[in-house]
C-alpha cells in the first residue's frame, strides 16, 4: 500500500481537519480542584490464579479493600471485549492480546464476591449482536463458566441493545457535556451501585490509547448509536459498529439525546475524546482496574494498519479514580499522562485524561497521586519506546489477516 | 466438463491428460447423475463491484453450492454436478475456479467445468496464462479425485433440519441449509418422508420451520428425541407442544418449553427471514458445541467429515476471499492426535502445529490459499 503523503504532513493535515477555533477554545477550569486519590500498581507475570488471586487482592488491600465499595451492592463490571471473537493478532489467543483477560474477570469477580457484593453483572456490548454475552466469548474460545462460577449471583448482560430491560436509562452529563448532554444506555449502566471498569492496557488508533476510561466508549448501545441505528426509534438489534459517533455522519435515534452542537468538528480525533470524557462523567467509575499482564503494542485490536504485537508487561493497575488510574497506567506505559494533542500518544488526538481532568473527574497529575505497590519505574514497560521505533521504520507492507 | 466452443477441433486427449476431468453431455448425463443448477460460488461483490455485500450484521455475503451439493445428493443419490458456469460479463480470475470446484467437491459433488469464453479461447491458442490457469483446474480436478473419502465420509453435525425443502418450504428450507453454512454451523439433512431410526443419532438438536405441521410419526419421532434430552428449535406451524413452559430463551422471540429431558423452542411468530432464523438457532443450541471454530479466517466454510472407524477425519475449509488467509487457526472438536494439510498446490500432506485444547484440538495454518484440506488422526 503507498501513501501519498509523509507521516508529517498527514499529521499535519489532520489537525488542520479539525477546526481552528474548536482546537483553541479553552478547558473547563476545573483542573487544579479534580480529585487525587491512590492508584495501585503490582507486577503479575502470569494469568495463574495463584499468582493472580493474592495479587489482585493486595492491589484492592492498597486502595482500601472491596468490601468498603461492593459490600451488600450490585456491582456492574464492563469488560473490554472490542472486534470480533474471531479476530486475533497472529495465532494468539484473544485475551493475551486486546481482550481483558477472563481469568482477571474471574478474579476479580472472586474478591467482590468474598468482599460480600449482592449481585456483579458482567456487562460489554458485543461487536453487532444481541447474541447474549456467554456465547460471543465462547467464539473466542472462553468458557463463559468460568467466569459465572467465580463468586455467587454472576450474570452477564449484553448491553449493545435494551437488553432485559424495559427501556433505556437516560444518563445526564452532569457538566452539561462536551458533546453530549445526556445518554440513553443499557439498563445495568443505571441499575447498580457500583460500576467498575476492567480495561486492557493498549494503545488507540483514534484516542491515543485505551484504558479504564476508553473502556466505557462501549457502553453506548448500536442500536441507538450504531451505523444500523434506527432514525426516530432504536433498532432491536444492534448493527455494526459507533461509525456515528466516531464520525457524526449523522445524529444517533431521534429518541435519544442530540449532540450539543452539530456544528462541531466531525473529525473522530476530536469526538471520541470528548465522547469518552461525557460517558464516563454521566456513568462515573468507582473501580478502575487495568490488565496490563498480557496485551499487545501498536493498537486495540487486530484490524489496526500498524505493526501489532503481542506483549507481556506483566502488570495490573487499579484504582477508585479512573482519570487518576489511567495516568498511572500512561506512565506505566511509558507516556507522560500530561501529554496534549500532538504529542506521543496523543499525535493526532485530544487527551481523554485532559478533558476529563477539565471537568474536574480526577487529575492526571503524577505529582498529586499517590501510588502503592510496585513503583511506577519499576513496574514500566516502555509502549513509548517502542511506538517511536516502530513509527521511525518504513511501514509495513499489509496483508489480509483474514 | 462443457466442452467451449472455442475449443472446436482442439484434440481432447491433449487438454485432459493427467486431469481427472470427464467429459459428458449435460443434455444426457446418465442414469446415476443428478445435475444441479448452482451459483457461481465466492464473494458476492457490490454493483459497484469495488466493495463486498454484506450480510444484515456486516459480515461479507457469500455464494456457495456447497448446501445445494449436499441436499441433492440427499434427494438423488449418486453422482452430483453442480451447473454453475462464471458470469458471462465477468471473467473470472483463476483462483475462483479453484474455489469453484472446490466449493462443490467439499458436498461430494463435481463442479460441471465451464470456462469463460476469454479463458477457453487463450488455452485453445495456447496462451501461456491461460494454459497455467488450466493446468491449475487440472489439478484441482485431480487432487479431488484422488481424495473421494472427504466427502463419503459421514457428516459430523450438531443440528438436523428436517423439512421436505419443496413447494411453499423451499425457499426457507434450502436458505437455512446454505445460511447454517455460512454461520459455521454444522448439519444434516433429513428429508421429513425419509426419516428412519437411526437419522437422529448423535445429533444434539432439530430444526423444523415448514409451513405445515409434521406428520403424526415425524412428531413422535421428534418429540421422543426431545424427551431423551435434544432440542428442537421450530416455528408456530409446528401446532401443540406438549411440555412445561420454560423460562425465556436465550434469543428475544422465542419461547421454550422443558420436555423430559429436552427442550422445544417456539419462534412466537412464523419467520420470513432465514437468516435470522439460522443465526438464532445457531445460539439457541450453543457455541459452547461448535464442531470447529475458525480464526483470522475471513469468510469461510468448513466440512467436516469422519472416517467409519473414526480414528481418521478431515475437515476441508474454503477461504471465499480472494486470498488466502494469515496466521489463521482452526478448533476441532476431538481428542486428535495428528494434523496434517493438503491443498491442490501441495497435495501431498503437511504435518501441522496442534495444540490439545479440552475436548478438542487447535490447529495453527501456515499461510494457504483459497482452499485446505485438514486430515486428522486420533
Amino acid at each position: 500500500m503507498s501513501c501519498p503523503y509523509s507521516r508529517r504532513q498527514w499529521l499535519t493535515r489532520t489537525a488542520a481537519a479539525v477546526s481552528g477555533a474548536y482546537l483553541t477554545r479553552g478547558f473547563p477550569g476545573l483542573a487544579a480542584e479534580a480529585p487525587a486519590s491512590t492508584v495501585a500498581v503490582a507486577r503479575c507475570r502470569t494469568y495463574s490464579n495463584n499468582e493472580l488471586l493474592p495479587v489482585m487482592e493486595k492491589l484492592f488491600d492498597q486502595l482500601g479493600g472491596l468490601g468498603r465499595l461492593v459490600k451488600g451492592k450490585t456491582v456492574a463490571v464492563k469488560i473490554n471485549l472490542t472486534g470480533a471473537p474471531t479476530y486475533r493478532v497472529g495465532y494468539l489467543p484473544l485475551e493475551d492480546t486486546h481482550y481483558t483477560h477472563p481469568q482477571v474477570i474471574a478474579a476479580a469477580a472472586h474478591l467482590m464476591g468474598k468482599a460480600g457484593a449482592r449481585r456483579i453483572r458482567i456487562l460489554e456490548s458485543p461487536w453487532s449482536t444481541a447474541d447474549p454475552v456467554e456465547e460471543y466469548i465462547l467464539r473466542a474460545n472462553w468458557e463463559p463458566r468460568d467466569i459465572l462460577g467465580a463468586a455467587p449471583n454472576v450474570e452477564f448482560e449484553n448491553t449493545n441493545f435494551l437488553g432485559s430491560g424495559k427501556r433505556y436509562s437516560r444518563m445526564k452529563v452532569p457538566h452539561g457535556g462536551y458533546v453530549w448532554p445526556a445518554f440513553d444506555l443499557n439498563h445495568s449502566y443505571e441499575d447498580c451501585d457500583v460500576f467498575v471498569s476492567i480495561a486492557k492496557m493498549k494503545e488507540h488508533a483514534t484516542a491515543g490509547i485505551t484504558l479504564s476510561m476508553k473502556n466505557c466508549f462501549g457502553i453506548t448501545p448500536c442500536t441507538v448509536y450504531g451505523t444500523g441505528a434506527g432514525e426516530d426509534e432504536p433498532t432491536l438489534i444492534p448493527k455494526g459498529g459507533r461509525g456515528l459517533i466516531h464520525s457524526g455522519y449523522r445524529g444517533p435515534s431521534k429518541s435519544a439525546p442530540q449532540e450539543l452542537d452539530p456544528k462541531s468538528p466531525r473529525e473522530d480525533t476530536w469526538r471520541v475524546p470528548r465522547t469518552v470524557a461525557d460517558l464516563i462523567s454521566a456513568r462515573p467509575i468507582h473501580l478502575a482496574i487495568i490488565d496490563g499482564i498480557k496485551t499487545m503494542t501498536g493498537g486495540e485490536g487486530p484490524w489496526i494498519r500498524e505493526v501489532t504485537t503481542g506483549v507481556a508487561p506483566g502488570v495490573l493497575v487499579a484504582g477508585t479514580n479512573p482519570v487518576n488510574t489511567d495516568a498511572v497506567g500512561m506512565a506505566v506505559m511509558g507516556f507522560d499522562p500530561m501529554a496534549v494533542r500532538g504529542t506521543p500518544p496523543f499525535e493526532r488526538c485530544d487527551s481523554t485524561l485532559q478533558l476529563a481532568e477539565a471537568v474536574g473527574v480526577g487529575t492526571r497529575d503524577l505529582k498529586r497521586i499517590e501510588v502503592a505497590g510496585t513503583p511506577i519505574a519499576e513496574a514500566r514497560f516502555d509502549f513509548a519506546a517502542m511506538r517511536r521505533k516502530r513509527r521511525s521504520a518504513p511501514p509495513p507492507a499489509m496483508g489480509i489477516r483474514g | 466438463m462443457r466442452w467451449p466452443a472455442a475449443w472446436k477441433g482442439v484434440p481432447g486427449a491433449e487438454l485432459l491428460d493427467g486431469t481427472a476431468i470427464e467429459a459428458i453431455d449435460p443434455t444426457a448425463p446418465g442414469p446415476d447423475v443428478t445435475i444441479a443448477k448452482g451459483v457461481w460460488p465466492g464473494v458476492r461483490m457490490s454493483r459497484r463491484g469495488a466493495d463486498a455485500d454484506a450480510g444484515p450484521t456486516g459480515v461479507a455475503w457469500v455464494d456457495s453450492n456447497t448446501w445445494l451439493a449436499r441436499l441433492t445428493a440427499v434427494r438423488h443419490p449418486g453422482t452430483v454436478w453442480i451447473d454453475a458456469p462464471p458470469d458471462a460479463n465477468r471473467a473470472p480470475r483463476p483462483h475462483q475456479y479453484l474455489v469453484t470446484m472446490a466449493d462443490a467437491a467439499a458436498g461430494g459433488a463435481r463442479w460441471l467445468i465451464s470456462l469463460d469464453d476469454a479463458l477457453a479461447a487463450g488455452v485453445a491458442r495456447r496462451e501461456p496464462r491461460a494454459l497455467a490457469a488450466w493446468k491449475q483446474i487440472g489439478a484441482a480436478s485431480r487432487f479431488f479425485a484422488e481424495h473421494p473419502n472427504w466427502a463419503t465420509w459421514a457428516p459430523e453435525a450438531v443440528v438436523g433440519v428436517i423439512s421436505d425443502f419443496a413447494g411453499g418450504n423451499e425457499f426457507m428450507g434450502q436458505e437455512l441449509l446454505n445460511l447454517l453454512d455460512r454461520a459455521g454451523q454444522h448439519f444434516r439433512i433429513l428429508l421429513k418422508n425419509r426419516l428412519t431410526a437411526g437419522s437422529l443419532t448423535g445429533l444434539r438438536a432439530l430444526l423444523y420451520a415448514d409451513q405445515e405441521p409434521p406428520p403424526a410419526d415425524l412428531r413422535k419421532q421428534v418429540l421422543a428425541f426431545v424427551e431423551s434430552g435434544g432440542v428442537l428449535i421450530t416455528v408456530p406451524a409446528w401446532g401443540e407442544t406438549p411440555g412445561k413452559p420454560a423460562g425465556a430463551a436465550a434469543v428475544p422471540g422465542y419461547s421454550g418449553r422443558v420436555l423430559g429431558k429436552g427442550r422445544v423452542i417456539v419462534a412466537n411468530a412464523a419467520p420470513d427471514d432465514p437468516y435470522v432464523l439460522a443465526n438464532d438457532s445457531v445460539v439457541l443450541v450453543s457455541h459452547r458445541y461448535d464442531l470447529v471454530r475458525c480464526w483470522n479466517s475471513g469468510a469461510v466454510s468448513s466440512y467436516f467429515t469422519i472416517a467409519p472407524d473414526r480414528a481418521r477425519a478431515a475437515v476441508q475449509l474454503l477461504f471465499y476471499a480472494d486470498r488466502g488467509p494469515d496466521a489463521a487457526s482452526v478448533r476441532v472438536v476431538g481428542r486428535w492426535r495428528k494434523a496434517a494439510i493438503s491443498t491442490i498446490e501441495d497435495p501431498a500432506p503437511r504435518p501441522v502445529k496442534l495444540e490439545p485444547q479440552k475436548d478438542a484440538v487447535e490447529v495453527y495454518l501456515p499461510q494457504v490459499s483459497q482452499y485446505v484440506a485438514l486430515q486428522l488422526e486420533g
